[in-house]
């Protein structure tokens, strides 16, 4: 089981959601500590899915306030690279461009693309997580039994 | 790990237990950083809001040993966190995700003492604690095999603290030749290497007040322009004094003296201070009293006054007091000048006052001076938006708040109440020269008078309850700019309301009165007046503090100030203001009405809500003390080491 686990989390490196931040964020995790990356990727999701919803809206409203969406996206953007949400800090940097070539256009089609990939990865994570819980202890993304 | 019962075992261990305070306002790169440093063994505080780093940063000026900070925090402003963190001295890292040229650079300029790109890694944090000993360098040398105890306070032992290291550190002002001198109270510019030698290329000279002293006159007779290393050494006539250490001293001198300019011709803003001179400070300290004052004074005590410590002063006060008079109108003249840089000063440098206690000699009074304004540090109460330099928490921090609070409400009001102010002023500090530099001076007797005029402050209801809101915040730092304000407008309206009548001439009163019925008008202009002079304040308020011999040099304006805003409060600081201002003070009793009041009490062992005892109690205080050690034991008697806790 721990293998499989293994592989999940492996393949996510190799299909590129993850990078070594994550990595990083495992490193942080011992027995002292054994939530730490599912914790922090459960602040992530939460804080990333506020940041998506006043986009969302920003978007919404019509008038492409750039600066504000840009800030977001800024934050957005920062949190995705702390844990190594590799595509999605893409789609990030990509939004920011648009936002600051003005285009909005090009900001309403990558806010799409990044959402998608903001749940393709979340959907990822909390099955790697759970495997991880199920593995026991031993994976990086363990959980006290 | 992190946390450490005692300082000392913080210390001992350290960087285990490296007190580090990490502000991002994203909270996944918090969390994760607050993992990053809590696996480095430091001890983390984590806040998400800039405002309420600064208000930790501000009211435990010794929580920390170094600060972490996100500078793109979308609502709050990184390099204000910055600026305060540098004027509390202490070492700021900054996080950015921008790694470009101009980033970094920006970063670096405004003092962060290292910039790391996001993400962050561990092994960037591993080394961060550098930083903090880099800070406090001198302190660490010291105890680093020293045979030799420069602290004079009971606290000197090899095993302090990095808190305790950074305030030895801010006392040396950062500068190798006045590193040990603040703490001990020499005389002479004997040189002193220690054991810091494997790292110095000359000795340290210690820049005593007396060698100070000769070295100012030395440059008053060559003239500034021509005053060259070589002849100043020739002129002081020291042993064992090179021309090297006279040049960098020279250097520093002039630094001092031109930031002075400038800061009374613009307003500082926060940056102003913003160095880490501590030298500067140090030399302000020095030099309060000494620097172009005889231009503008007649004052027969033309030899107080180039005299520049204040201490020193305390005789050669009372001698020149009546002659004083005279020149009150060009005191007044220069008082406001100076005033408006005194006001803004006053409130930084000792923010933190009477978390530190910034007099190394003193034995157990927290008046010790501010540790240098050098910028960042801490030593010096952090400053906090103006008062860049003041830094030092401790109570020579807050005392000189008190006193520059106080120096900032003389100076705040341009008026004949400020008027009032300078002519008492004159009557106390004869050797407070107008100049800039003795800005402090000036508004120490300022407050003195203001202290004559407190003696009814009491009794005005009104103002008691107008003040309240601006009394001396006793614990907040020094960057309090507000702050500042609200004393000032206490101060002024109480001096002008009370005693600036009776004391000063009848330009006074209009003046008094208006402030009476606008205090808020006042409170304004001494807003205004604090910016311009804040700095200034700032740098005397260090330089008092940092006084490296240990002597309350500068009237303690703020402490009067204090005892203006909150009439009740007699607190210590307002103690401390009246040793200074009281001694003089007494001298020119009968010249001032209220004074007499004051004379009258008996003397109080220790801190007194009454105004008058205070003021009794340090004047009498003061003239048992000798002229060194005045401000000091005075402060040590009335145990003045915080603000009032109101």
């Amino acid at each position: 089981m721990q293998r499989q686990v293994a592989l999940v989390k492996q393949s996510l490196f190799d299909q590129g959601y993850l990078d070594e931040q994550f990595m990083e964020l495992e490193d942080l995790q011992d027995d002292a500590n054994p939530n730490f990356v599912e914790e922090v990727a459960t602040l992530y999701f939460k804080d990333s899915a506020r940041l998506i919803n006043n986009i969302d809206q920003a978007l919404e409203r019509g008038s492409f306030d750039f600066n504000r969406l840009d800030s977001y996206m800024h934050q957005f953007k920062g949190s995705s690279t702390s844990i190594g949400a590799s595509k999605v800090k893409t789609e990030c940097t990509m939004f920011r461009e648009y936002c600051r070539a003005g285009n909005a256009e090009g900001c309403l089609r990558t806010f799409q693309q990044l959402k998608k990939e903001h749940a393709t990865l979340r959907k990822k994570l909390e099955h790697y997580f759970q495997m991880a819980r199920q593995a026991g202890p031993k994976e990086t993304a363990r959980r006290p039994k | 790990m992190g946390n450490m019962d005692t300082e000392e075992r913080r210390t001992d261990q350290f960087p285990v237990g490296m007190r580090v305070l990490a502000v991002d306002d994203n909270p996944t790169c918090l969390r994760k950083l607050e993992e990053l440093l809590l696996r480095c063994k430091y001890h983390v505080t984590k806040t998400m809001e800039s405002r309420e780093a600064l208000e930790m940063l501000r009211n435990k000026s010794n929580m920390f040993d170094l600060v972490i900070s996100d500078v793109e925090m979308p609502d709050t402003d990184g390099f204000k966190l910055l600026e305060i963190g540098l004027e509390m001295d202490l070492p700021v890292i900054m996080l950015s995700a921008h790694s470009d040229h101009e980033s970094v650079m920006k970063g670096i300029i405004h003092g962060a003492c290292d910039y790391l790109v996001k993400p962050v890694g561990l092994k960037e944090l591993k080394n961060i604690w550098q930083h903090v000993v880099k800070k406090n360098i001198h302190s660490y040398k010291r105890n680093i095999g020293s045979s030799r105890q420069l602290q004079p306070s009971s606290e000197s032992n090899p095993a302090t603290s990095v808190s305790r290291k950074r305030k030895e550190k801010v006392n040396d002002s950062g500068d190798d030749e006045n590193d040990s001198d603040r703490d001990e109270d020499y005389g002479d510019g004997s040189e002193q290497d220690g054991d810091e030698s494997s790292t110095r290329k000359k000795p340290r000279v210690v820049w005593s007040q007396e060698l100070h002293q000769k070295f100012v006159t030395a440059v008053q007779q060559l003239g500034l322009d021509k005053a060259v290393p070589k002849k100043i050494l020739d002129y002081m006539n020291m042993d064992g004094l090179t021309r090297e250490n006279v040049a960098s001293h020279l250097q520093k001198y002039r630094l001092y003296l031109k930031k002075i300019d400038e800061g009374q011709q613009q307003n500082m803003g926060p940056d102003a201070f913003g160095t880490k001179d501590s030298s500067y400070f140090h030399m302000a300290h020095l030099d309060h009293g000494l620097r172009d004052f005889p231009s503008t004074r007649q004052i027969p005590s033309s030899s107080l006054l180039s005299r520049s410590h204040l201490n020193k002063f305390h005789p050669s006060v009372y001698s020149s007091i009546n002659p004083q008079g005279i020149n009150s109108s060009s005191f007044i003249q220069q008082g406001h000048h100076h005033q408006n840089s005194n006001s803004s000063s006053s409130a930084n440098p000792f923010g933190t006052y009477h978390h530190n206690s910034l007099l190394p000699r003193s034995q157990s009074v927290n008046l010790s001076p501010l540790e240098p304004l050098q910028f960042p540090r801490n030593k010096s109460s952090a400053y906090m938006g103006d008062f860049k330099s003041i830094g030092d928490r401790g109570l020579g921090g807050g005392f000189l708040d008190s006193r520059m609070s106080f120096g900032s409400s003389s100076t705040s009001l341009p008026s004949a109440p400020s008027n009032n102010m300078m002519f008492q002023a004159n009557y106390t500090q004869p050797l407070l020269r107008p100049t800039e530099g003795n800005q402090s001076c000036l508004d120490g007797a300022l407050s003195n008078s203001g202290v004559h005029g407190l003696s009814r402050f009491p009794s005005n209801n009104t103002w008691q309850g107008g003040l309240k809101p601006a009394r001396f915040p006793s614990n907040s730092l020094p960057l309090n700019h507000g702050f500042n304000q609200d004393q000032l407008t206490t101060y002024a309206v109480n001096n002008g309301m009370e005693d600036c009548t009776s004391l000063v001439s009848s330009t006074v009163n209009p003046v008094g009165e208006n402030m009476h019925c606008e205090p808020q008008l006042l409170g304004d202009f001494i807003g205004n007046m604090n910016t311009l002079e804040g700095q200034k304040w700032e740098e005397q308020s260090c330089n008092l503090l940092n006084n490296p011999f240990g002597n309350l040099e500068y009237p303690v304006v703020p402490a009067s100030n204090m005892v203006f805003r909150d009439n009740n409060n007699a607190n210590r600081s307002k103690e401390l203001v009246d040793e200074s201002l009281m001694s003089p003070l007494e001298e020119s009793a009968t010249t001032l009405n209220n004074h007499q009041e004051y004379v009258g009490k008996p003397e109080n062992a220790g801190l007194v809500d009454n105004q008058h005892d205070v003021f009794d109690d340090i004047m009498n205080e003061m003239m048992k003390q000798d002229e060194n050690n005045g401000m000091v034991s005075v402060a040590t008697r009335f145990g003045f080491d915080s603000f009032p806790p109101a």
